[in-house]
């Protein structure tokens, strides 16, 4: 329904500033600082405001998992709640298919949300005085839908979720883990085309929080839905992206692939998150792939997607280029097993 | 707390010991200039603007200008008011024993329907069956119109957040004038009726309920709320479907608190629109000194009240309703016990099942007090002339020889302060400069008599106090507000309001302290003070006044019980609260540094109670304030009595002039011990 090249969601010059009058504020310190929005920021700190989020660009595909990274103060939470115009936003662009939502009116909002949106909230934000199945129904009730209807089809969310048997009860009788599948049910039940997801893992046991982040996947996999996902854990970050942005006092210092992350942060920050991970498990073959077609005579069956792990694994008693192959096995380009190796140790000089 | 800080004398003043200083030499002034200017103790009538009687000529004026409209509204009131009262009175007795016994059952399983039956069957035969119905008619129509209202209000503050400021400070108003102020203006719109008593009801039992629906919707986790909008609700149905419902528990509280509001007013109410209700029935009997009957009745206002209680209580803390089908076996029951035994069931209003035992109550009552006059009069007047006489006018003039045995000199007094000065000299130098100061300055107070502190004394004091608890905007609203009441020629009643309240409040907290410290270090004690303090809060206000008048007759002791019985309740709760929830950490810290169980409360559980108990504080002063009102019904001067009087001489002026300058004290006080808790809080990081 929508052009392929048009992004799902796409932030230009996204700003929100808190404090009384933040509007002009912002706009004042902008226009004194010539757009620096660094500049601006610090400005805009003197004089009591919060800028929350500074000057935010990205773009999210359609049917990318677009994952925003961030310890907690750093403004993820708000940027997400921009987007879904829970907060007003203060300046700039945000464009859902297309569409500027910024300063839209109620209507327009509310019709967006029934149709387009969904939500799933770090604390799950279930309703307590209605049973897992009136839960995921509310978002088709508010739209008038009849009970019957609604019913059936929350009945079909709970199934895709894995909560059958449990549709009449209250969330207090629900475990963490169980709670966060309702709010997932619910956060589908209108089938929208963009998922916004909230740390929606970060209230679980780390066992429980696994489990769902490889059934998030599942479902991610048969829906391909436009999802901007909030997380604080570089590994479920690294473990669920597409891409990956990285915010730090309200600024995005990153936006890259998951190896580009682990193998080119572009400042200390970037590099400390990604210090403890090992980057083998996350980075790709692709990333240290070279054009040349100089090989040796082996061929221990790499491909692009392989880890620089599995792919080492591979390699341990070669020392000439081999092939890399893509998934249909034609040969794409060579790695040098000393590349490997390399990358490995990128961070540890 | 101030006062408690360690400075050393030598060390830069803090502000508290500043304060003090202020205060102390402001006092010591006052004193020593009384001969040649007595103008700075008493503050002479001259000066006096006529304040109570522009507002009254105000009030005449825009009272008779809203007059039709009330009364027109009084007029359709009385429809709603006839038919509760036609149905309550004319409803056979045993079917509302049945239904109010089924539904106790829906809610609270067997205890609660027990407690629905034997209640009722109490009320039934103590003979005042068809007072108690008329009583229970005015709250059936006061509490719709007062959830309603409230419910209104507090939706309405919630979606409007310019009014929620305004609703908060009018809330906060209203809930510390005193409940017999409202009724004076009520009186003059509506004049004598039950109409009066429905409509103070309604607009007492108000405000708690708008409170806790404003509350309720604020504390819904904000999650929820936006998942309520990304479901793409509208804000009508974000409201109504999702965080209404979701505040439930918190808007049941509201109810509750809505139904005993209502119930303890138009109690009260009773003294100015008597018509045959249980209220007017304990007034009646509480005057001709009926103390057994008196005190029947009032055990009727309190099985009502308990029963309400306890009934609309569940509905906010349990969730579990019990099977239909037994409410249906009751009432199906009961209407069948009625239909068979119609023609003898007897006419409730004859039954005199308890008329023994109010008498038995009596003569008992009589022979207790004749047994033990000596004794009770003995700590009637100790109290009297040893603790309270000395508060109010001070050592120099309540030492008298008929009394203490000898007369109270110059001499004496200089004495007093030497001493005081040495006391504080001494703490001074030993780095208690603030706590000194305030020793000094309490002896003082002792000497001069509350009643008789000079004007520029308190007004310093109380600027000194509130700027330290909050800094110089509530100094600045202290010291204005009192000056209205120091113009307005309320003054002298202020004070004496004050001081009985002062004596009172610190009476429960010195007792009521203990009392809690007690409860939280040893179980035992707290099995068995909860009921009590459970009881004492769902009493009725009018109610407390049986017991103390049945042994110390009417007078100023009799009312400083009744005060401290009601008001205490606070100080034990919070005290408890705040010394039992500790943090188990901190506990386990302490112990394993070794400390030992006096060294743990004194050094880790009490500060760490320190605001939680001042919050006790503040809600027994209250307290204290609201029961000094009622209070006046049996026998205390100052501002209470006041109001009484205003309301029996229908003059508006006064009541309202006077109700306010009781919410003034009570307003002052408040915010202080606010402040102090914040700044306890903060300094804790809480």
């Amino acid at each position: 329904m929508t052009d392929a090249k048009t992004p799902a969601i796409a932030c230009q010059n996204l700003w929100q500033v808190f404090g009384q009058g933040a509007d002009k504020a912002l706009t004042d310190a902008l226009s004194r600082s010539g757009n620096d929005a660094d500049k601006a920021a610090s400005d805009l700190r003197e004089q009591g405001f919060i800028p929350a989020v500074q000057d935010a660009n990205f773009e999210v595909k359609e049917g990318e998992l677009f994952v925003i990274m961030g310890l907690s103060g750093s403004g993820k939470s708000t940027l997400i709640r921009c987007i879904s115009q829970l907060l007003p936003g203060t300046g700039g662009e945000i464009r859902v298919d297309g569409e500027n939502v910024m300063g839209a009116s109620k209507k327009v909002l509310t019709d967006l949300r029934r149709k387009k949106l969904g939500m799933v909230f770090q604390h799950f934000g279930l309703f307590p005085h209605m049973t897992v199945a009136e839960n995921v129904a509310y978002p088709l009730r508010v739209q008038g839908v009849g009970k019957k209807e609604r019913l059936a089809r929350a009945q079909e969310v709970i199934s895709l979720v894995g909560l059958e048997g449990r549709e009449d009860s209250f969330p207090r009788q629900l475990s963490g883990g169980q709670r966060q599948r309702v709010g997932i049910a619910r956060s589908l039940a209108v089938n929208p085309d963009i998922w916004f997801l909230d740390e929606p893992f970060s209230a679980l046991d780390p066992l429980i929080r696994r489990q769902l982040q490889d059934e998030f996947l599942r479902i991610q996999a048969t829906l391909k839905k436009s999802i901007v996902f909030i997380t604080h854990d570089i590994q479920e970050a690294l473990k669920l992206a597409d891409r990956i942005a990285i915010m730090r006092d309200g600024k995005i210092v990153q936006i890259g692939t998951p190896t580009d992350i682990v193998l080119r942060p572009v400042d200390d920050y970037v590099r400390e998150f990604s210090k403890d991970v090992a980057k083998g498990q996350h980075a790709k073959v692709a990333s240290v792939m070279r054009d040349d077609s100089e090989r040796g005579p082996d061929d221990p069956g790499l491909t692009t997607s392989m880890t620089l792990d599995a792919a080492l694994a591979h390699c341990m008693e070669l020392y000439e280029p081999v092939p890399v192959r893509d998934e249909a096995g034609n040969i794409v380009g060579t790695v040098h097993p000393s590349d490997l190796a390399a990358a490995l140790q990128v961070d540890e000089t | 707390m101030t006062a408690m800080t360690d400075v050393p004398a030598q060390a830069r003043l803090t502000v508290g010991a500043k304060a003090a200083l202020i205060t102390a030499v402001v006092g010591a002034l006052c004193l020593a200039l009384e001969g040649i200017a007595p103008w700075l103790v008493k503050w002479p009538t001259a000066w006096e603007l006529p304040a109570t009687q522009w507002v009254g000529a105000f009030l005449d004026w825009f009272l008779n200008g809203i007059k039709p409209a009330m009364r027109l509204f009084s007029d359709l009131m009385t429809y709603p008011m006839d038919a509760a009262n036609f149905v309550l009175g004319n409803t056979p007795w045993p079917i509302l024993i049945g239904l109010v016994t089924a539904l106790g059952w829906y809610l609270g399983g067997l205890p609660m329907a027990a407690l629905g039956f034997f209640g009722l069957t109490f009320v039934l035969a103590s003979g005042y069956w068809a007072e108690s119905m008329n009583t229970l008619a005015l709250v059936a129509v006061s509490v719709p119109v007062a959830l309603v209202a409230g419910g209104g209000i507090g939706i309405l503050a919630n979606e409007i957040p310019r009014v929620k400021s305004f609703v908060q400070a009018v809330l906060d108003v209203m809930q510390t004038v005193p409940t017999f102020a409202y009724l004076t203006p009520l009186l003059l719109l509506f004049g004598f009726g039950p109409v009066v008593g429905l409509i103070a009801s309604a607009i007492y039992a108000a405000p708690p309920m708008a409170r806790n629906v404003m509350l309720g919707l604020e504390r819904v986790e904000p999650e929820i709320k936006e998942a309520a909008i990304m479901s793409g609700g509208t804000r009508f149905q974000q409201l109504f479907q999702v965080e209404i419902p979701a505040a439930a528990t918190q808007i049941m509280v509201g109810v509750n608190q809505c139904l005993m509001a209502a119930l303890s007013m138009v109690i009260i109410a009773a003294v100015i629109g008597g018509f045959n209700d249980i209220g007017w029935e304990v007034l009646l009997t509480m005057r001709k000194a009926q103390f057994g009957e008196s005190l029947m009745a009032g055990l009727v206002i309190v099985v009502f009240a308990v029963v309400i209680d306890r009934m609309s209580g569940t509905l906010a803390t349990e969730r579990k309703r019990y099977d239909q089908r037994v409410v249906w076996a009751v009432l199906g029951f009961t209407v069948l016990f009625t239909a068979a035994f119609w023609l003898w069931l007897p006419n409730p209003s004859e039954l005199t099942l308890l008329d023994p035992m109010a008498e038995a109550i009596d003569s008992g009552l009589t022979a207790f007090t004749q047994a033990n006059g000596p004794w009770l009069d003995a700590l009637k007047n100790n109290s009297l002339f040893y603790v309270l006489l000395p508060l109010r006018i001070g050592l120099d003039q309540a030492v008298l020889p008929f009394t203490w045995g000898f007369q109270w000199t110059p001499g004496m007094s200089y004495g007093l302060f030497i001493v005081a000065a040495v006391i504080a000299a001494l703490m001074a130098w030993r780095g208690h400069l603030t706590g000194g100061l305030v020793v000094l300055i309490l002896i003082g107070m002792l000497e001069t008599g509350i009643a008789n502190l000079p004007w520029p004394f308190v007004l310093t004091g109380a600027a000194a106090l509130s700027y330290v608890a909050g800094g110089w905007r509530l100094a600045v609203l202290s010291v204005g507000l009192l000056c209205t009441i120091l113009v307005s020629g309320l003054w002298e009643r202020a004070l004496l309001s004050l001081y009985l309240s002062g004596a009172a409040v610190f009476s429960c907290a010195v007792v009521g302290g203990l009392i809690g410290l007690a409860s939280a270090v040893w179980t035992p004690v707290w099995k068995v003070v909860r009921p009590v303090c459970d009881m004492l809060q769902t009493i009725p206000l009018f109610v407390f006044l049986i017991p103390v008048l049945m042994v110390f007759q009417i007078g100023e002791f009799s009312a400083f019980l009744a005060i401290c019985a009601y008001a205490i309740v606070p100080m034990i709760r919070y005290t408890r609260h705040g010394l039992v929830n500790t943090p188990e950490e901190m506990m386990e810290a302490a112990i394993s540094s070794g400390a030992t169980e006096w060294q743990i409360m004194r050094d880790v559980r009490a500060p760490y109670a320190a605001p939680t108990i001042l919050l006790g504080l503040n809600q027994t002063i209250l307290y204290a304030f609201a029961m000094l009102v009622i209070a006046a019904l049996i026998g205390t001067t100052g501002l209470g009595q006041s109001i009484y009087l205003a309301l029996g001489q229908a003059d508006v002026g006064l009541g309202i002039s006077a109700g306010a300058a009781m919410a003034i004290l009570a307003l002052i006080a408040d915010r202080m011990v606010q402040g102090f808790a914040e700044e306890r809080r903060k300094a804790l990081g809480l």
